[in-house]
């Protein structure tokens, strides 16, 4: 019973994160545990490392998180890092900075940009299959996906793709330890901006049309931006680049080895390519961001303080029944398919029209050369935490004679 | 049949291009281009798809 001036009702944990973003025992379990949290409720309070947050799992409330950048704030996007010794630009940045940036980086990724990168997209496909079609088997993970996406990148960026490994390594240690790494992590972040800062001074010298490059010469607000903001930037468009869609691609090729008729419908009609790529975009959606409350707010009815982190699980979204009809189950040709895999809000991937460009590509090109393939039985598939992804996909084939 | 589309919520997702190009013109960042359009005789259903599509349900039919 409370008292008038008894202190307000504190709310008490009920879930930890360090719990929640963890390797599982079986490949892709780890999104079946938000349906039983959506289930339970519309939020949960918990802690991260002892800060406490709330994690949303209805796509209306995550939708509406992510398009309201002022309650919402991209200052910190970690549960555990409520006051982050780092900066990622633009991804940590807000309205209306975060606007600007967005304006500068935005005709490197914009449609018509994209497209005029496919010849060298498919190109580069090709390259690696070349390598590997004979072969019969290959861990799809490091042989395929980690190749794939990361040399488009690297190019686009203006990075020696024969630094390709260390950047992978560096990767690594940023995004797949989650907390249990925490040091190797920032250690990594230091190391990455070493390197960046001796490659802006040689672009300097030297510019080419590549991103670093041209983004040395910006200017915000009429002032050119600074050394610092130029690290966090390609330290921010290193990360989002080399990890995303190699995750995507392997969830997917995971997909399509373990479930033959839909292998054997897209093989017969590749038009469905499109509509199943969506579909694993909205299925298998890894990417979990936070958030960092500015003011007093409720959600579904919970008292969010200010200074709390809230998390929005994008597969909690993606897998909403209100949302989806049948949302645990994989429809290759699901129609309405308004899925939050590329985010909502200011922050919307940047990438997300050179990622579907890639999968595209890489799922097709893979098709045409192998229709026919299955998991390797004596090898198991492994996943990984923090950021969660597959660390190999083991795949036989009959290589044609 | 007509469309709107709230520019202030269109993030560039780019959706709606991609369901109905022949409705849905984009600006050179991949944005929605027009913030009103007239559907023509026929274009109903991809009309409707685009606005189906769109993740920040940014576009609604009048």
């Amino acid at each position: 019973m409370t008292v008038a001036g008894d202190p307000p009702v504190e709310q008490e944990p009920t879930i930890r994160y360090e719990d929640i973003n963890v390797p599982v025992s079986a490949p892709c379990a780890h999104f079946d545990s938000y349906d039983r949290l959506r289930e339970q409720a519309p939020a949960h309070f918990g802690t991260a490392l002892g800060h406490e947050f709330w994690l949303l799992t209805r796509m209306e409330d995550i939708r509406a998180a992510f398009q309201d950048a002022a309650t919402f704030s991209s200052s910190a996007v970690t549960p555990y890092e409520p006051d982050p010794p780092y900066k990622w630009i633009p991804e940590m940045l807000d309205p209306p900075l975060h606007t600007k940036w967005r304006h500068l980086l935005g005709p490197f990724f914009a449609p018509g940009a994209v497209k005029r990168l496919r010849p060298r997209v498919e190109a580069r496909f090709e390259e690696i299959m070349d390598e590997i079609v004979d072969r019969g088997s290959c861990d799809y993970v490091a042989d395929v996906a980690l190749r794939f996406p990361n040399t488009i990148f690297m190019e686009l960026m203006g990075l020696p793709v024969s630094d390709a490994d260390r950047f992978q390594r560096w990767e690594t240690a940023i995004l797949h330890a989650g907390t249990s790494d925490r040091d190797a992590a920032y250690q990594a972040m230091g190391e990455v901006n070493a390197y960046f800062a001796e490659l802006i001074a040689e672009r300097r010298k030297s510019p080419r049309e590549d991103i670093v490059s041209v983004a040395s010469t910006w200017k915000i607000d009429g002032e050119p931006v600074t050394e610092e903001d130029l690290h966090a930037l390609c330290l921010l468009l290193f990360m989002a680049g080399l990890d995303t869609v190699a995750q995507q691609l392997s969830y997917s090729m995971y997909h399509l080895a373990n479930h033959a008729e839909d292998r054997r419908r897209l093989v017969e009609d590749p038009g469905l390519f499109e509509p199943a790529i969506e579909e694993f975009l909205r299925y298998y959606a890894f990417v979990s961001p936070g958030r960092k409350v500015t003011r007093d707010v409720e959600v579904a009815g919970c008292p969010i303080k200010a200074g709390q982190m809230v998390w929005l699980p994008i597969a909690s979204a993606n897998r909403d029944p209100e949302e989806f009809p049948d949302a645990d189950k994989v429809i290759i040709d699901r129609r309405d398919n308004r899925h939050l895999a590329f985010g909502g809000g200011p922050h919307r991937c940047l990438g997300s029209h050179l990622a579907r460009q890639e999968l595209l590509v890489g799922l097709t090109g893979w098709h045409r050369r192998i229709p026919d393939y299955r998991l390797d039985p004596d090898v198991p598939v492994s996943e990984h935490g923090g950021q969660v992804g597959l660390s190999n996909l083991p795949l036989v084939w009959e290589p044609r004679a | 049949m007509k469309i709107v589309i709230d520019k202030d919520r269109c993030r560039g997702h780019a959706r709606c291009n991609a369901l109905a190009p022949e409705l849905f013109d984009l600006d050179d960042l991949g944005y929605a281009a027009a913030g009103e359009l007239e559907v023509p005789e026929g274009g109903e259903r991809a009309a409707l798809a685009g606005v189906r599509g769109c993740p920040e349900r940014a576009i609604t039919t009048v």
